[in-house]
C-alpha cells in the first residue's frame, strides 16, 4: 500500500514536471508579446500590477483647449491591435526635477506615485484621473500642450489571445508549406527505413549465412556513428551524384547544364537517404531481437508445409512483428519530424521547402526577438507528434519490451 | 519632385511595417537610374546569407529590382547558422553562387581555401573611387589565397555604424536632462541618473553561440576613444598585445561601465544573460529601466514596435562621445556585410554589377536600417531622417575604423574576444581576460 502511494506520487511528479513547460508554452503564446516578455506565465491567471505607458491625445493635434478629457485605457488599446488591458489604474508615476534644499547648486529629482483622484501637474494643466481610466486635464486659459507620455501602474486582468496563431497559420502561408514539407520527408524517412530493416531483421533471425552474427555486430555497431560527422563526406556524395545526374539529365533532355536541368544535390530525395542511413541501425537492431523471439515452431511448421523464406516473412512474420514496427516508425517519425540539423545541411534550401524545425528557427527573426510567434509555432508543431504518438501509444509499449523478453 | 520624393518615403516607410514584401515597384523606383545589366531571363542566381525575418524582406524587396531589370530569378536561403553551413556547402561543392559573409574572418578563411573567386581590379578601383572611405572598405574585402596571393573578393553592401547610443527623448526631457557632447559628460550625466534613482544603462551581450559580441563593439568603441588609431590597428593586428597596458585600460573603461551595478539596469550580473536584442526595449518600458543604450544602427529593428519609435520622436540617438581631454578627434566605428562570389557564372557578374548602381543602394536605403558609403547614391533616398543623420556620420567621420573583432581571426574575432568578454561580464578581472585572449591567439601564431 506505501509503495503503491509513493510510486503514486512519483509518477504525480514527473507528469507535473513534465506538464510545467507544456502549460507555460502554451499560456505564453495566447499572451500579449509585451506581457510574455514582461511578466512569468504563472501570472497570466490572475489580475497582475503591471506598468503601461500612455499618451494623453495624439502627436501633430495643433487645437487649442482649457480642459480635455479622455479614457487611459482607450488610450492604451487605440494604439495597439488585439490583446486589450482593462482592469484598475492603481497609480501614475510622476517625476520632477527641484531645487536640492540640502545642496543648493544642484537639483534633485522627485518621483511620485500619485493615486487616483489627487490631482497631478503635466505641462502646466491639472490632470487628474480615476481608477476606471477617465482623466481629465485642466489648463488655466486654452493652450495646445505636445502630447505627454505617463507610466500607470494598472492591476489588470487576464486577457488571452489567439494573435500569435493566426499571424503564423494565416499571414503568410511559411508554415503551413513547411507543414506540409515535414510530411514530405517524414513519411517516407519512416517508411523507408522499416521496409529495409524488417527484411534484413528477419534475415538476421532466421536465414543462416556465413558471417551473419559478424555482419550483425557490424551493423549495431553503426548506431554509435555520430551524424554530425558525416556531414561533409554525405554532402560530397550527394553533389557528386547530382552532377553526374545533371550530366545525364542535359544529356537526355538537350538542356544546357547550369540552367532549367540542374538537379539539386540538397533535396528531399537526399533527406530520405540520409535519415534512413542513420535510422536503419537502430531499426535492424530492434527488429531482429522481435523477430528472434517469435516462436520458432511456428516458422518449422511453416517450412514443413512448404513455405519459402518469402512467404514466411509476409505472411506470418509481418502480421506477427506490428509492435515492434510500430514502435520503431514512432521512434523514427518524432525523430525525423524534429529533426533540425539535418535539414539544415542536407535538406533543400529554397525558401518553400523548408521543413518545419527550419521554419521555426527563422521565425526568430534574424536575432531572435519574435518570441510570442515561435510559442505558438513550437505548439503548431507538437500537435502532429502528440496525434501520431496517442494513436499508436498501445503499440509503443509493447515494443519498448521488445528484445527485453528472450522467447523460446 | 520633393513631394514625389517625400511621397515615396513614406509609401516605403508603410512597405517596411507593413513586412510583407509589397510594394516592391516603389522600392525599385529610385532617385537614380538603373544602368542597362544585359539581358538574363531565367536563369538562376543562389545566394546564402545570415539575415533573417526583416532583413530578409529587405533583401528580396532589393534584388527583385535586378530580377525585374534582367529577368534573372535570385534564391536567396537565410540561416542564423549561415557561418556553420557556408563551410560545408562550400567544402563539399554545393557552393551557391553569392555568399554574405557577415565577418571578413571566415571571408578570409574560405578565400584561403579557394572557395572564392575574384572580384577583379576594376570593381576594387570602382569601390575605391565611389566609396566614402573607399581604400578601407576595399582592404576589407581583399584576402590571400591559399598562395599568399591577395585579390578583391568581398564587395561591401549593407553597411552599419556602431557609435550609437539611443535614449527616450521624452525620458530626458522628463527628468531634465542633457544629451552629453564629451565622454566626460557621458560620465557625469550617467552618476547624475544614478544619484536621481534611475538607472542609466541597458547592456546585454547574450547572442546565442555569439554571445560577446556586444560587449567587443563596447571595447572597440572605447579603444578608439582611449588610444590612437593608430594604436588601434596595431590592437587588431596584435602588434599591440590583448594585455598592453592600453588594451587593459579600454577594458577597465568598459567595466566602469557594464561592471557597475548602479550602471547597468538589472545590475551588472544581468549583463550576460541578457538577449542583446531585449536589451533596448527596457527604454520603452513603463517605466523605463534604462535610459540609454549604446549599439548598432541596426537595433531599432528590435525595439517594441520594432523601429516605428526613430520615425515618430519616442527613440532618437546620440554620438557616443569622445573624450574631450584625449583630442583623438570624433572616431566612428562601423561594420559592413560582405557579399562575395562563391561560383562564377556571367548573371552572377551581372548582380555584382547592380550592386554597384547607386540604385540598388537605394531601393534599400527607403526600406530601413540599411545604410551605404557609395558616394553617388542619394541621400534623400533614406526612409527616415534618423537613417540619413547616420549616413552623415558615416560619411563625415575624421577617423573610420573597422568592428575589430571582424578584422581579426576567426578564432580570436569570433571566439576568444566574444568568450572572453562574456567572461568578463560574469566577474573575470580584466587581467585575467587579457591574458587569456592573449594566449589564445599566441596559440594561432
Amino acid at each position: 500500500m506505501i509503495t503503491r502511494t509513493f510510486s503514486h506520487l512519483v509518477l504525480a511528479l514527473i507528469v507535473f514536471i513534465w506538464v510545467v513547460p507544456f502549460v507555460a508554452l502554451v499560456s505564453t503564446s495566447l499572451r500579449s508579446e509585451t506581457e510574455a516578455k514582461t511578466s512569468g506565465f504563472w501570472t497570466a491567471f490572475t489580475p497582475t500590477v503591471l506598468g503601461h505607458r500612455f499618451s494623453t491625445h495624439d502627436r501633430g493635434t495643433t487645437a487649442e483647449f482649457v480642459d480635455m478629457s479622455g479614457n487611459i485605457f482607450e488610450r492604451l488599446n487605440g494604439e495597439k491591435s488585439g490583446f486589450p488591458v482593462s482592469g484598475e489604474v492603481q497609480s501614475i508615476l510622476i517625476k520632477t526635477r527641484i531645487a536640492d534644499p540640502e545642496n543648493p547648486s544642484k537639483t534633485k529629482l522627485i518621483r511620485k506615485l500619485v493615486p487616483a483622484g489627487e490631482p497631478l501637474e503635466v505641462r502646466g494643466g491639472s490632470f487628474v484621473y480615476q481608477s476606471n481610466g477617465d482623466f481629465t486635464w485642466t489648463f488655466p486659459e486654452a493652450t495646445a500642450p505636445k502630447p505627454k507620455k505617463l507610466d500607470a501602474f494598472i492591476n489588470q486582468d487576464p486577457v488571452f489571445g489567439a494573435d500569435a496563431y493566426i499571424e503564423v497559420l494565416f499571414d503568410n502561408k511559411k508554415v503551413p508549406n513547411a507543414l506540409i514539407s515535414s510530411f514530405i520527408v517524414t513519411i517516407p524517412a519512416t517508411i523507408i527505413p522499416i521496409t529495409i530493416a524488417a527484411f534484413a531483421a528477419y534475415a538476421f533471425a532466421w536465414m543462416t549465412f556465413p558471417g551473419r552474427d559478424w555482419l550483425f555486430v557490424l551493423v549495431v555497431s553503426l548506431m554509435v556513428v555520430p551524424t554530425q560527422l558525416a556531414f561533409l563526406p554525405i554532402l560530397q556524395g550527394f553533389s557528386g551524384i547530382a552532377s553526374w545526374a545533371t550530366a545525364l539529365n542535359a544529356w537526355l533532355t538537350d538542356c544546357e547544364i547550369n540552367d532549367s536541368c540542374q538537379v539539386a544535390s540538397k533535396s528531399f530525395a537526399s533527406l530520405w537517404i540520409t535519415h534512413t542511413a542513420f535510422g536503419l541501425p537502430l531499426a535492424i537492431y530492434l527488429l531482429r531481437n522481435y523477430i528472434v523471439g517469435l516462436p520458432k515452431e511456428l516458422l518449422q511448421s511453416a517450412r514443413i508445409d512448404g513455405a519459402s523464406h518469402l512467404q514466411i516473412f509476409t505472411r506470418l512474420i509481418i502480421p506477427l512483428s506490428v509492435p515492434a514496427l510500430a514502435s520503431f516508425s514512432i521512434f523514427q517519425f518524432l525523430w525525423v519530424w524534429n529533426d533540425l540539423i539535418v535539414a539544415l545541411y542536407i535538406g533543400p534550401n529554397n525558401s518553400s521547402d523548408l521543413v518545419f524545425p527550419i521554419r521555426l528557427q527563422k521565425q526568430l527573426g534574424t536575432f531572435k526577438d519574435q518570441l510570442h510567434l515561435l510559442n505558438a509555432s513550437a505548439v503548431i508543431s507538437m500537435i502532429v507528434p502528440v496525434i501520431v504518438f496517442l494513436s499508436m501509444q498501445r503499440y509503443f509499449i509493447r515494443g519498448l519490451l521488445a528484445g527485453s523478453v528472450k522467447g523460446g | 519632385m520633393s513631394l514625389n520624393r517625400k511621397l515615396l518615403g513614406v509609401s516605403a516607410f508603410a512597405a517596411m511595417s507593413a513586412l510583407s514584401g509589397m510594394a516592391n515597384a516603389e522600392v525599385c523606383d529610385t532617385p537614380s537610374a538603373l544602368g542597362d545589366l544585359g539581358n538574363f531571363a531565367g536563369e538562376v542566381i543562389t545566394i546564402a546569407g545570415s539575415m533573417e525575418g526583416k532583413d530578409e524582406e529587405m533583401l528580396l524587396n532589393t534584388v527583385s529590382c535586378f530580377e525585374k531589370a534582367t529577368g534573372a530569378v535570385v534564391k536567396y536561403s537565410g540561416s542564423r547558422d549561415f557561418a556553420a553551413l557556408i563551410v560545408a556547402d562550400l567544402r563539399s561543392n554545393n557552393a551557391p553562387n553569392i555568399a554574405i559573409f557577415p565577418q571578413p574572418g571566415l571571408a578570409a578563411d574560405m578565400a584561403k581555401e579557394g572557395h572564392l573567386t575574384p572580384l577583379g581590379d576594376d570593381l576594387a578601383n570602382w569601390m575605391a573611387n565611389n566609396y566614402g572611405a573607399g581604400p578601407s572598405w576595399v582592404d576589407l574585402g581583399t584576402y590571400a589565397d591559399a598562395n599568399g596571393k591577395e585579390d578583391f573578393y568581398g564587395f561591401a553592401f549593407k553597411m552599419d555604424l556602431k557609435s550609437l547610443v539611443w535614449y527616450s527623448p521624452e525620458q530626458f526631457e522628463d527628468n531634465g536632462y542633457e544629451i552629453p557632447s564629451t565622454m566626460e559628460e557621458l560620465i557625469a550625466l550617467s552618476d547624475q541618473m544614478v544619484a536621481d534613482g534611475n538607472t542609466p544603462w541597458c547592456i546585454g551581450v547574450e547572442s546565442g553561440n555569439a554571445t560577446g559580441w556586444t560587449a567587443t563593439d563596447w571595447m572597440e568603441d572605447l579603444m578608439l576613444r582611449t588610444t590612437s588609431p593608430e594604436n588601434y590597428d596595431r590592437w587588431v593586428s596584435n602588434d599591440l598585445p590583448f594585455n598592453s597596458p592600453e588594451v587593459l585600460n579600454a577594458m577597465e573603461v568598459y567595466g566602469q561601465f557594464s561592471r557597475n551595478d548602479d550602471y547597468v539596469a538589472g545590475g551588472a550580473s544581468s549583463v550576460a544573460t541578457t538577449f542583446f536584442g531585449d536589451a533596448p526595449k527596457g527604454l520603452f518600458s513603463s517605466p523605463a529601466s534604462c535610459l540609454m543604450h549604446r549599439q548598432a544602427s541596426f537595433i531599432p529593428a528590435f525595439f517594441p514596435k520594432k523601429g516605428e519609435e526613430v520615425a515618430n520622436g519616442e527613440a532618437d540617438f546620440f554620438y557616443f562621445p569622445p573624450y574631450a581631454s584625449k583630442e583623438l578627434g570624433n572616431p566612428v566605428l562601423g561594420a559592413g556585410t560582405l557579399w562575395t562570389m562563391t561560383k562564377d557564372s556571367p548573371v552572377t557578374r551581372a548582380f555584382f554589377e547592380f550592386m554597384s548602381e547607386a540604385s540598388a543602394h537605394e531601393a534599400w536605403m527607403s526600406q530601413g536600417t540599411f545604410l551605404t558609403a557609395h558616394k553617388a547614391a542619394d541621400l534623400s533616398a533614406y526612409a527616415t531622417p534618423a537613417l540619413r543623420k547616420q549616413g552623415e556620420i558615416l560619411s563625415n567621420a575624421t577617423t573610420f575604423r573597422f568592428d575589430a573583432s571582424d578584422l581579426m581571426p576567426g578564432a580570436i574575432g569570433a571566439g576568444a574576444f566574444w568568450s572572453e568578454m562574456t567572461a568578463f561580464a560574469n566577474g573575470q578581472d580584466a587581467q585575467t581576460t587579457a591574458d587569456n585572449i592573449q594566449a589564445a591567439w599566441d596559440a594561432i601564431k
